[in-house]
């Protein structure tokens, strides 16, 4: 009937996933098979071990073979959905799968390839993806129906050693709409009318006492562009904040007089917005001699020293406890529960908030459940060096010979810790011990489990935590690693998104979750803090890129740098910002 | 029935499936059956994200697609353009390594 001409497959778009449509054949044989058509298929699922790649046989000793000429070691390999012959196929070559198709009455086309367990029509040669058998492949990979129904936060059984250190605030993730997004491009407009030859607000920040920390950070908070846009924008503005938070307090007082009398005034007054919005103002007034964030460590200081865990002196620590005194303050003015559930949270987590996926499977059953984690840095491992590291190798290549090697290889030939190491180890499946406490509710015991970690949201500006101080249970932190690291100026985080990490687990394949939600994959280095030194002599400087120049701010210091004294530097905290918004934000006509 | 305007052409007559098997068809059949041939992928999929070539594949094929219209391109002629490429650009040392493996795997299967 049909001529065989040219057949085209028009795609449809659902969930933002473009879903093929099924070729003429496999709709055929969908229509005539009823509401199971793969029902004989399903019997044959192997997954071996659990988490491995699915295949199709019919006795899981089977080696199969191409009925025709007997092969066993072509590329490709298809069963006859139909009659379940197995045939060879070459692709432009010799195909007994295609002739097989074509030699039988019509509906011998579609087949499954039976080394991937992926659906593939021999006469349009060509893969195509039924959404119902993909569902049941992805379920025989997991043995459970988690993660059809996915965070179920109950399930939340184990802390992962990287997300450990993060606090845990309930606060719902923004994802700017199609407005805010435009919105948000719109008002990334350069900021022009400065006369001198330095960028707009680049301005040294004095040391008040040993307080590099802050400084560092804060100079890359300065001049983050979304961070940025908000303040100069009068987004807080403080003389309001502050007469807002008087009168609000003036009446809680009254409220508590009346009740107990008094009491809890202090850190009420504490909003380190406002004390942000008044450096973005000092620091942008077109003053350039360097100024003294004397108010701003006060409040911070007032504010954290509620905080028992924190460690002074420590960048990162400073980042993350700056982060939650603008999200705390913030939250506060905002009670209804309306403007939380959109997901419209404070700047803090606007900018830097994403979203963490952590799929933790039962390596006895295969049941997988699966959580997600807000996030506002992710914290890494710098790569073990040789053989002096806690974490053991990849469980990938599940020979425990191979274990070290690969960790080795995976720096990038030979030596060179990178950035893309430390995600790819990052986002590998880990193997846990049963001591490691991942209780299984299916085997309703203790089990190893192997944990992967991949990312569901990214924010708008990532930040990425090198963990080079080693704490040790042996009283206080140890010893800082001083080993180099390689980080790119322009950064793709695709491969570490979970539709990359799940495509690359369950094969080419529809799959049942709904899709990443971002922006655009592609991010650009702005800041990087960086430390030198000892552990407890230490000193951070930071590096701006700013107009694609870069900027070395050493405190009070702000000096001009070639780009390769930067990438020669020793990161500790790598800030980068969705491109999109980099190159709209700090650009200045001609681009590298 | 169908017009065979398009059929490819008839693949040679399936050989005799008594004969004995080759040597080459035994190495495959003890590596399939030991699982070692799926160690083999794996570790050859690792090595190959590790130095480059998948992202490299993955440029040119999203290359041929732009260029030829992303409706007009099927899997085979995907994979008929890419094989070649792919084939000689996997580097050297991997090669080596999958050797050795398989050197090893005979050695103690003593085959
Ligand atoms: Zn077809
Ligand atoms: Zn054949
Ligand atoms: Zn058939
Ligand atoms: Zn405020
Ligand atoms: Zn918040
Ligand atoms: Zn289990």
């Amino acid at each position: 009937m049909s001529s065989m001409a040219k057949i085209t497959h028009p795609r449809q778009q659902i969930n933002g996933e473009i879903l093929p449509q099924p070729c003429p054949h496999l709709a055929e044989f969908l229509s005539n098979n009823g509401s199971k058509p793969f029902r004989a298929l399903q019997d044959c699922l192997r997954v071996k071990p659990p988490g491995g790649r699915a295949s199709i046989r019919r006795d899981p000793k089977e080696v199969p073979r191409c009925g025709a000429c007997g092969e066993s070691a072509r590329p490709r390999l298809y069963a006859c959905i139909t009659c379940a012959a197995v045939h060879c196929h070459v692709p432009s070559g010799p195909s007994h799968a295609a002739a097989h198709a074509f030699s039988m009455p019509p509906g011998h086309e579609i087949a499954v390839d039976v080394d991937r367990a992926e659906l593939f029509c021999c006469a349009c040669r060509d893969q195509v993806y039924d959404r119902d058998f993909d569902a049941a492949v992805v379920l025989a990979q997991t043995a459970a129906s988690t993660l059809a129904s996915s965070a179920t936060s109950a399930v939340q059984q184990y802390a992962p050693e990287n997300l450990r250190k993060r606090r845990r605030i309930d606060y719902k993730p923004w994802i700017p709409n199609l407005r805010e997004q435009y919105l948000v491009g719109k008002n990334s407009s350069p900021l022009n009318g400065d006369v001198s030859d330095l960028p707009w607000g680049l301005r040294g920040l004095n040391n008040l006492g040993n307080t590099c920390f802050m400084n560092s950070v804060l100079q890359a908070l300065l001049h983050t562009p979304p961070l940025r846009n908000y303040f100069l924008s009068d987004r807080h503005n403080r003389y309001f904040c502050q007469k807002k938070s008087n009168a609000d307090n003036a009446a809680k007082k009254i409220a508590a007089n009346t009740i107990d009398g008094g009491g809890n005034k202090s850190a009420a007054r504490v909003c380190l917005a406002c004390d942000m919005d008044a450096t973005f103002s000092a620091v942008f007034s077109g003053e350039r001699t360097p100024y003294s964030p004397a108010k701003f460590l006060y409040s911070w200081w007032q504010y954290a020293a509620n905080l028992a865990s924190y460690e002074q002196q420590d960048a990162h620590e400073f980042f993350i406890s700056m982060l939650d005194g603008i999200h705390e303050k913030v939250d506060k003015d905002r009670r209804k529960p309306e403007s939380q559930g959109n997901g419209d949270c404070c700047v803090a987590h606007r900018v830097f908030s994403g979203i963490l996926r952590s799929d933790v499977m039962c390596m006895a059953c295969g049941f997988t459940s699966t959580t997600y984690d807000p996030c506002v840095d992710i914290s890494l491992d710098l790569e073990p060096n040789q053989g002096g590291s806690a974490k053991t190798g990849s469980t990938k290549s599940s020979h425990s010979c191979n274990g070290e090697a690969d960790c080795m290889n995976s720096s990038q030939n030979c030596g060179v810790s990178t950035l893309m190491g430390c995600l790819d180890r990052f986002t590998r499946p880990e193997r846990l011990g049963s001591d490691q406490k991942f209780f299984c509710q299916q085997c309703q015991v203790r089990q190893e489990s192997l944990k992967q970690m991949s990312i569901r949201k990214l924010p708008l500006v990532s930040c990425f935590h090198i963990k080079r101080f080693e704490h040790s249970s042996v009283r206080k932190m140890s010893r800082k690693v001083d080993r180099y690291l390689q980080f790119p100026f322009s950064l793709d985080m695709a491969p570490y998104l979970s539709s990359s990490i799940l495509r690359s687990r369950f094969g080419n394949r529809i799959l049942p979750f709904d899709g990443d939600e971002h922006l655009c994959s592609d991010f650009e280095l702005f800041a990087v803090v960086t430390h030198t030194g000892k552990l407890d002599a230490g000193h951070y400087v930071t590096y701006l890129r700013l107009s694609n120049q870069w900027y070395k701010c050493d405190d009070a210091w702000i000096t001009l740098v070639n780009e390769n004294i930067v990438r020669a530097a020793q990161g500790y905290m790598m800030f980068y910002v969705q491109k999109m918004l980099f190159y709209k934000a700090s650009e200045k006509p001609g681009p590298a | 029935m169908r017009k065979s305007v398009n059929r490819p052409p008839t693949p040679d007559v399936a050989e005799n499936q008594e004969k004995e098997p080759t040597l080459q068809e035994l190495i495959n059949i003890e590596l399939i059956e030991s699982g070692e041939k799926e160690r083999l992928m794996e570790l050859l999929r690792e090595r190959l994200i590790e130095c480059g070539w998948k992202d490299e594949m993955k440029a040119l094929c999203r290359a041929f697609i732009k260029k030829k219209g992303r409706n007009n391109v099927t899997v085979d002629d995907l994979v008929h353009v890419m094989t070649p490429k792919g084939r000689a650009s996997v580097p050297d040392s991997v090669k080596a390594e999958l050797l050795q493996r398989i050197r090893t795997f005979l050695v103690s299967a003593a085959l």
